[in-house]
């Protein structure tokens, strides 16, 4: 699968739904926007999910500075770039702007104030307790408030199950998925083009687990991996490289892959449901591995990929490989790159944190970094 | 098949050696230039003549940046791997490698149990910190490159060198000329700043005493001396540390091939 059919009719698909007068709010993706509500007001979510390459990166620098996140630097370069690489950005109604992380902030405001997108606020807590619960209850109304004023029309309790019931069963195939016996770049781009559009393309998933269910790509030879850290977003090379040096992502532990589907709801949540937001704050304080986890998220981390490789190691007799892939100057995965490798290094496992950049410039060193980890871990 | 070649393209020099019985007949090195596969063709038929050696008769272990690219390599290994091999075949009880390239630098942790690579850490896309950053400082001075490290060690209070970017690190060399700072001084403190530079980096894997210093780079006295200062330990340098890499494919390639 290449790279251009994840996109294949995608322009054409938003084209449509805007022609139906669907709005299109786009977001920089992580794990707390509640995208259902988005679903349930009948507008299209969109996720900035796109690597970077040096024109995007230089097209951001003039609105921030080159130490700024990669991701975002890239995120800005999409909208900043001339012509865009993305034709589809053009038809962007509204912006969300959150609080994943500084950079997420800033990115989020730059491309509202100077791309001219009406924005919208959704910011959460970075801690896991009660009063952040009821913090995250009001922003939850607030942008459902918003939704209704823009749709001008209520977004009503059974609308908001029925697409929180839609994405349940998108996260169970997004795990079924990552738990395919397929090579990790097939998996990580059916992933991508998923995130892409959505439940919407919920048979086509089914249609292909179903016909690659008993499949099995021949990675004798390949040194199996888990990738954890940042995404490999769309169009990303690093998935290429890792294969070419012979590596195979086996266990996506990021937010395209675990970090999304752990999310998912058990069937039972939704019988005698009286109000949909409990299950949206339920998850939030539910979300243990993800950034938002204040106090222990890395503890959670580190004991959870733990659990994999031992369990992988039992099972195959092999070391399993960790990747710990850190966008430059994120600084949520940079500043605990150390001690999240620190610590799987004293329980004997071996890691290796990637931090780089989208620059072509990055290739060769990339490579060899990766080639001699996997020399390393197959000694 | 008892001839082993082991080629190191780098970004800097080419470096070829030829080990028999694990030992080193000979060796070559020529700078890499734009087109670096012809460098490489160049020196390995030159060392099959001098050797009355045919193709057929060599197994050829390709590293460094250009190691995927290299026709004549029958397998490749990373420098990683590489430089650990060549840094245990002159010091068998070597415990880590620190390398300082044309272009970059690294360092690497091995297991004092088995020899293998337990931990590795190279430099950034950036300059600082390989001798690249020595060349462009030594053209600064308008010093040859072979005895930037010999001034060097003529002071004994190098000048404070703050900036870690290379490009910026000139401006501060000329500034400091301009405050009256003597060559040697800033010779000295440039010597320091790389050192620094690289022994933080390889302070974070845990490097320890036994460390093998290589590369074109630890030729140079001066980084030698101030590597071990911020390390505070001793440290060994092979008789050739260049080929080291080199002489690590080659081994690596012996024993892939002992059967």
């Amino acid at each position: 699968m290449q790279a251009l059919e994840i996109f294949e009719g995608f322009s054409h698909y938003l084209k449509e739904m805007k022609s139906q007068g669907k709005k299109v709010i786009a977001f920089i993706s992580h794990d707390n926007i509640p995208e259902e509500l988005i679903d349930a007001a009948g507008f299209i979510p969109l996720r900035l999910i796109f690597a970077g390459n040096d024109e995007l990166m230089d097209a951001s620098h003039d609105y921030l500075p080159p130490s700024t996140c990669a991701f975002a630097q890239t995120c800005i370069g999409l909208f900043a770039l001339k012509p865009r690489q993305f034709d589809f950005l053009e038809l962007v109604d509204y912006f969300i702007v959150s609080n994943h992380c500084v950079s997420d902030i800033c990115a989020s405001e730059v491309i509202c104030k100077y791309f001219n997108i009406p924005r919208i606020n959704f910011y959460t807590s970075y801690m896991r307790n009660s009063n952040s619960e009821k913090y995250f209850r009001l922003e939850i109304a607030e942008f459902r408030n918003k939704l209704e004023e823009i749709r001008d029309a209520v977004i009503s309790d059974e609308m908001i199950i029925e697409s929180i019931s839609r994405y349940n069963e998108f996260r169970q195939v997004i795990k079924e998925i990552n738990n395919l016996k397929l090579q990790g770049g097939l998996k990580l781009k059916l992933m991508q083009k998923a995130f892409l559009f959505g439940p919407k393309i919920l048979p086509e998933l089914r249609e292909f687990i179903a016909s690659n269910e008993d499949s099995r790509t021949n990675t004798s030879n390949s040194i199996d991996l888990l990738l954890t850290g940042c995404s490999i977003f769309i169009n990303d090379i690093l998935i290429d490289l890792i294969e070419e040096g012979g590596g195979n992502v086996l266990f996506f532990d990021t937010w395209i892959g675990y970090n999304y589907y752990s999310q998912q709801f058990e069937e039972n949540a939704f019988d005698n449901i009286q109000n949909p937001i409990d299950l949206l704050a339920s998850r939030f304080v539910n979300n243990i591995y993800g950034d938002h986890s204040v106090p222990n998220f890395l503890e959670n981390r580190i004991a959870h990929i733990e659990k994999i490789y031992r369990d992988y190691n039992q099972k195959t007799g092999k070391k399993l490989g960790i990747i710990n892939h850190i966008i430059k100057f994120c600084d949520h995965h940079s500043l605990m790159s150390s001690f999240f490798k620190n610590k799987l290094q004293e329980k004997g496992i071996q890691v290796l944190n990637i931090e780089r950049d989208y620059s072509r410039a990055n290739r060769g060193q990339l490579s060899t970094r990766i080639e001699a980890y996997l020399e390393m871990i197959s000694e | 098949m008892k001839n082993f070649i082991g080629i190191d393209i780098g970004s800097l020099a080419t470096k070829i050696v030829l080990i028999n019985d694990g030992n080193l007949l000979d060796h070559k090195t020529e700078r890499s230039t734009y087109d670096f596969k012809r460098v490489g063709h160049n020196l390995f038929d030159e060392i099959l003549t001098e050797h009355h050696l045919e193709r057929k008769d060599v197994f050829v272990m390709s590293t460094g940046y250009g190691r995927n690219t290299i026709d004549i390599a029958d397998d490749r290994v990373t420098e990683i791997t590489a430089h650990a091999r060549g840094a245990q075949y002159f010091f068998p009880d070597a415990s880590s490698v620190i390398d300082i390239g044309g272009q970059d630098s690294k360092a690497i942790v091995m297991s004092k149990k088995t020899g293998s690579v337990v931990d590795f850490q190279m430099n950034d896309k950036c300059a600082a910190g390989t001798g690249r950053f020595l060349e462009v400082m030594a053209h600064a001075l308008e010093v040859p490159i072979d005895q930037f490290g010999v001034l060097a060690m003529q002071s004994n209070k190098p000048a404070s060198i703050s900036s870690t970017c290379t490009v910026f690190a000139e401006s501060e060399v000329i500034s400091l000329f301009a405050r009256g700072a003597s060559k040697q001084d800033i010779a000295s403190g440039i010597h320091k700043s790389i050192a620094r530079r690289v022994a933080g980096m390889a302070k974070r894997i845990g490097v320890s005493p036994k460390l093998v210093f290589c590369g074109g780079v630890a030729k140079n006295d001066a980084v030698k001396k101030y590597l071990e200062e911020e390390l505070g330990f001793e440290i060994i340098r092979p008789e050739y540390p260049q080929l080291t890499g080199a002489i690590g494919a080659a081994i690596i390639a012996q024993e892939k091939n002992k059967d």
